[in-house]
């Protein structure tokens, strides 16, 4: 092992993945790819290990190393050529739900596939049951748009325009989908441009050993970090609140297992799977282990297959942690992952609370909506993220207003936002006494109220945190929940999806139909907090009350000021 | 996974019953058949869905 070349070449991969995210980012469609960055690049080996990675979404870099050895394994390697491009969305082939695309593009060097440049996008609008791909109100994945298993939409350097047709004749924004699929490739040009280029300063064979030698030491360091934590079984459990079809909570059911330098998440005494799209796929459910894993260690450790190599995960077919066809699933990639994820936390906070945070708001909101745009006639489709308070944690209060922990995402500026869709945004609010208290409170949640421009707006959503509070660690206390409340136009009072429209669900629905006047008002939920209030640093407190995140009845009465 | 014999689609989604694993053809050398016919991926799986299950039968 050279480690100044294992440096050298990490640090130049991990450039390269930045830079193929750079590319995405200037180059797409959808404010969900160049505003939001629902999106990651990445280098994987010939045997689908994930060698390098940007610091995009977590959720796609976990759950990708699965999805390339699907590929691989569909698609062996003498079958690929120069120039081929794969594409792949399909949850039930290693997949994490269907809006996410993923593009392989084989390494050759000297007539032999060293490896892949990858890119993984969440494209807004997929086709099936509602405009811009989460139907809170799925039963199967046939409503969730269209699956792609393992395709070469480009063969040696052309593209196969019947693959292309076939997209493009599934989706309600073709125009969009096509400029947001090509970003994607052009990612994985790029890519392969630069990995060709890194693979002839420095001779193949020293690339492969080097690569593999960082994955030794990435699993080295995770090992060594994995070994601070006393052994044992760590229980936790959480909760979906429900399914969009069914009104009751689904459990999340955890035992963390350490034993010398090695961990089993188990994750058996979890609830059969959903009716309802809360779904998740052994994918999402291996990458909410990892990223949990990776929140609690050593930040700087690369971020390669290696980390993952000590942590097993079990996760029995049939239940919320691993569905089996056909049920629907979007809702498992972004709202079920953070629960997971929360649950191994929750787990070790037993044994290692200085390196745990308190429950995060753990929703992306996952409001979507389409219509015909009055100004252009073009139908337009969005997925809009929003975000939450993050946990409480020993050392710190947790982050206002931010993405939940599997996304990594930026919320869409209002002025673009206001451009591309016809609605205004009134207000945007950070929400007094919605953080957990603690002596480390929770990052606040917020209120975001939109009104319809348009004639019609067609809206669904798949969230979650209407009902079941963010939890507090070592005395800390829950947060606040989020809402979705409507007002429609000439009405005085606000009514969630359920009072408004007769749904199952105040948080997962489909298609409502919003007209020009009614009013969206969007209540992202806060985290939990950590420790007890009342030995919060008063002068923390005091700036609290000034900036309006506290109010001074909370102050007295819950902090002891 | 059992795809059709044409190969173009599945027609059996074959999991790992205890970690819940895929399992395509080409893992198949290294899974392990149960007394009682359920596959697993390894046997690791079968070892570690013994030693749960009897713990918890002792914590029920
Ligand atoms: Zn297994």
């Amino acid at each position: 092992m050279d480690p100044v070349m294992m440096k050298i070449l990490d640090s130049t991969m991990v450039s390269v993945c930045r830079e193929m995210g750079i590319t995405l980012m200037q180059t797409s469609y959808s404010t969900i790819f160049n505003e939001a960055l629902d999106f990651t690049c990445a280098i994987a080996n010939r045997d689908g290990d994930m060698i390098a990675c940007a610091e995009f979404c977590p959720a796609q870099i976990g759950g990708m190393p699965l999805m390339a050895k699907s590929m691989v394994k569909e698609m062996p390697l003498d079958q690929f050529d120069e120039g081929d491009i794969v594409l792949h969305n399909d949850p039930y082939r290693g997949g994490l739900h269907t809006p996410e695309h993923t593009f392989f593009k084989p390494i050759f060097v000297n007539g032999e596939i060293r490896g892949f440049a990858v890119s993984i996008g969440h494209i807004a609008e997929v086709g099936g049951m509602v405009p811009g791909g989460f139907c809170g109100e799925a039963t199967e994945i046939f409503h969730e748009g269209l699956r792609v298993p393992p395709v070469k939409i480009v063969s040696k350097g052309v593209h196969n325009k019947d693959i292309w047709r076939l997209l493009l004749a599934n989706v309600r924004t073709p125009r969009y989908n096509y400029g947001d699929l090509r970003a994607l490739i052009s990612a994985v040009d790029l890519g392969e441009r630069r990995m060709k280029e890194i693979y002839s300063k420095y001779g193949a064979d020293v690339v492969d050993q080097t690569c593999n030698d960082l994955m030794d030491y990435s699993e080295r360091r995770m090992r060594a970090e994995i070994s601070q934590i006393p052994d044992g079984i760590y229980p936790f459990e959480d909760l979906v609140e429900d399914d969009g079809i069914e009104d009751r909570p689904y459990k999340i059911s955890v035992e963390v297992h350490k034993t010398g330098d090695d961990i089993v998440a188990d994750f058996s005494g979890s609830a059969k799977q959903a009716k309802g799209p809360i779904n998740a796929t052994l994918g999402v459910t291996l990458s909410a282990t990892y990223n949990a894993l990776l929140h609690m260690t050593d930040p700087s450790i690369p971020k390669n297959s290696g980390c993952f190599r000590p942590i097993r995960v079990v996760a029995p077919a049939g239940t919320i942690v691993n569905v089996n066809y056909p049920a629907p699933e979007v809702g498992g990639n972004t709202e079920t992952h953070p629960r997971i994820a929360g649950t191994v936390i929750g787990a070790l906070a037993n044994v290692i609370p200085h390196l745990a945070m308190a429950a995060e708001g753990a929703t992306h909101g996952n409001f979507v909506f389409g219509g015909v745009h009055a100004a252009t006639k073009e139908f337009f489709a969005c997925y809009d993220i929003e975000v939450v308070g993050w946990g409480g944690r020993s050392f710190a209060d947790g982050n206002d207003a931010c993405d939940s922990i599997n996304g990594n995402c930026r919320v869409t500026p209002v002025e673009v936002f206001e451009v591309r869709y016809p609605w205004r945004v009134e207000d945007w609010v950070f929400r007094e006494d919605s953080a957990g208290a603690g002596k480390f409170r929770s990052g606040v949640g917020y209120t975001k109220t939109l009104t319809c421009l348009n004639d019609e707006i067609i809206i669904s959503q798949m969230t979650d945190r209407h009902k079941v509070a963010p939890w507090g660690l070592n005395g800390g206390l829950p947060g606040d929940k989020g809402a979705t409340l409507f007002m429609l136009s000439g009405a005085n009072e606000w009514l969630d999806a359920s009072q408004a429209y007769g749904k199952i669900s105040p948080s997962k629905y489909s298609n409502i139909s919003i007209r020009k006047g009614d009013r969206v008002r969007l209540v992202m939920p806060a985290g939990g907090g950590f420790g007890d209030p009342k030995e919060r640093d008063r002068e923390s407190l005091r700036e609290d009350v000034v900036e309006g995140y506290v109010s001074a009845k909370a102050a007295q009465d819950i902090y002891g000021l | 996974m059992k795809f059709s014999s044409n190969g173009l689609y599945v027609e059996e989604y074959v999991k790992c019953t205890n970690c819940g694993t895929l399992i395509y053809e080409s893992d198949r050398p290294a899974c392990v058949e149960s007394t009682d016919k359920e596959l697993f991926c390894s046997q690791w799986c079968v070892d570690w869905a013994a030693a749960r299950e009897k713990r918890w039968k002792q914590n029920a």
